[in-house]
């Protein structure tokens, strides 16, 4: 089955035809931000390959935990005692910033960035993630019949997962805080200090600081600062204890609260709207920086 | 070449995108996921015709853009890269487990990096990540162990007329 040198000319006119076809979808893609046609086709499709893929994740669910428990059995024992350590130094923790808590309560209250106590929220489970080890986003089963828009904020037990990017009548799409193009705006709970923390692609987080004043320490609360995202959700915990190097210029990393490799049920903030994102499409207004807009990062 | 043959690999990619998404949602070795569509594109571009080979790889590309959190057309590219080149070795005088597996492992590597490099270019990110060295190799490594499995499915649901490299 050799081809002829005349079909593979032909297979290379079409080879490069159908890459130049994919610039050109991809140049259009980006320019439209994924709104226009490329959504309603990555909707459409989503919608199409949604019961497929809650039907395959139906039957592989059960079946990966049963082997993960039987594989696991060996590791309880050792995984009680680092689980009991954890915990006397998460108490040890608990009484060391019960101080700044009171502080930071404060400080809330005069700026008024207290987050909300009753923010509604829906329960929805993950059915799929990327479809490549690049991708850095997980679909849901919930979508715009259970009120998700565009822009809202996802959270698990822990704290800040991500961000909807993406609404079907029946799922939608988070885009995870560890994906390079996301960006969210914080601020340190002990000295209320403001920066954006943006993802890196891996398991930590970037955080620049542009005026910091005083030092960051390593384990102090990175919380969202309410910008786009509801105000006092824990995004993770300073990595590196850094100064600033230039100026008030500071850059560390953080730790994720949430645990992405284990992501089984995420709460989405239905509640709550930034001031300055429209609340119906979620998208950002003039001026506004964009949360999936790599210049939103200030260097 | 019939046109069910064309439907019966499209039906292969569409499986391996649900597969990719769901599955290797739970199972990941090291870390990290297998890539099974570049890997049955690789399969079936060793069983059809240049020209049907490039439409699938190509469909089957941009329905993993549709799936995923890229702009749309950069998979589809990838994709159409390594259907391509798989299309100019396959019928070398080069054939044994080794060479096969060089084969996936290099080709893996290339749809690999051919999107990290148009996804660098559309504003992704990716070439700076850390560990991206990580996201080319462990799945390229996890491809060569899925490869004779995956090879031997696409070969019965094609059914070619004849067998190429190690098929």
């Amino acid at each position: 089955m050799l081809p002829s040198g005349r079909r593979l000319d032909r297979a290379t006119a079409l080879f490069v035809s159908l890459l130049a076809v994919g610039f050109l979808v991809a140049t259009f893609d980006v320019r439209a931000s994924g709104e226009s046609a490329t959504g309603i086709l990555r909707s459409g499709v989503q919608t199409l390959a949604e019961p497929v893929q809650r039907g395959i994740d139906f039957v592989v669910r059960p079946a990966v935990g049963f082997i993960d428990g039987i594989s696991n059995v060996a590791g309880l024992r050792d995984q009680n005692e680092r689980l009991v350590a954890e915990v006397g130094r998460l108490e040890q923790r608990l009484r060391e910033t019960a101080a700044l808590e009171r502080r930071v309560r404060e400080l809330e209250a005069i700026n008024d960035l207290a987050p909300p106590e009753d923010l509604a929220a829906i329960t929805a489970r993950i059915y799929s993630s990327g479809a490549s080890t690049f991708d850095e986003v997980r679909f849901i089963d919930k979508g715009s019949s259970h009120g998700i828009v565009e822009g809202q904020a996802v959270m698990d037990e822990s704290g800040l997962v991500g961000r909807v990017d993406l609404v079907t009548p029946s799922s939608a799409r988070v885009r995870l805080i560890t994906d390079p193009i996301v960006s969210v705006g914080v601020r340190l709970q002990d000295t209320n200090q403001t920066g954006a923390v943006t993802g890196r692609g891996d398991d930590l987080l970037r955080l620049d600081m542009f005026d910091a004043s005083e030092p960051v320490r390593e384990g102090v609360v990175v919380l969202t600062d309410g910008s786009l995202f509801p105000p006092g959700i824990v995004v993770g915990f300073v990595n590196e204890t850094k100064a600033a190097d230039v100026g008030f210029a500071l850059r560390t990393t953080v730790e994720p609260a949430a645990e992405f490799s284990t992501l089984d049920f995420v709460k989405v903030v239905i509640g709550w709207s930034p001031l300055d994102v429209d609340p119906a499409t979620g998208d950002p207004l003039v001026d506004a920086p964009s949360f999936t807009d790599p210049g939103s990062v200030r260097e | 070449m019939t046109n069910v043959k064309i439907f019966i690999a499209l039906g292969l990619v569409v499986g391996a995108a649900l597969i990719q998404t769901t599955v290797f949602q739970h199972v990941r070795p090291f870390g990290y996921a297998p890539a099974l569509g570049l890997l049955t594109v690789i399969a079936i571009a060793r069983l059809l015709d240049p020209e049907p080979t490039l439409f699938v790889a190509f469909t089957g590309g941009f329905l993993q853009d549709l799936l995923g959190g890229a702009p749309l057309g950069l998979w589809a590219s990838a994709f159409t890269v390594v259907a391509f080149v798989t299309l100019k070795v396959r019928d070398r005088e080069v054939a044994g487990p080794i060479a096969v597996l060089a084969g996936v492992f290099g080709l893996t590597l290339l749809g690999q990096f051919t999107f990290a490099i148009l996804g660098t270019l559309f504003g992704q990110s990716i070439i700076n990540r850390p560990g991206f060295f990580g996201h080319l190799v462990v799945p390229a490594i996890l491809n060569m162990l899925l490869a004779y499995p995956v090879f031997w499915v696409a070969r019965m649901a094609v059914r070619p007329g004849e067998r190429t490299w190690a098929a």
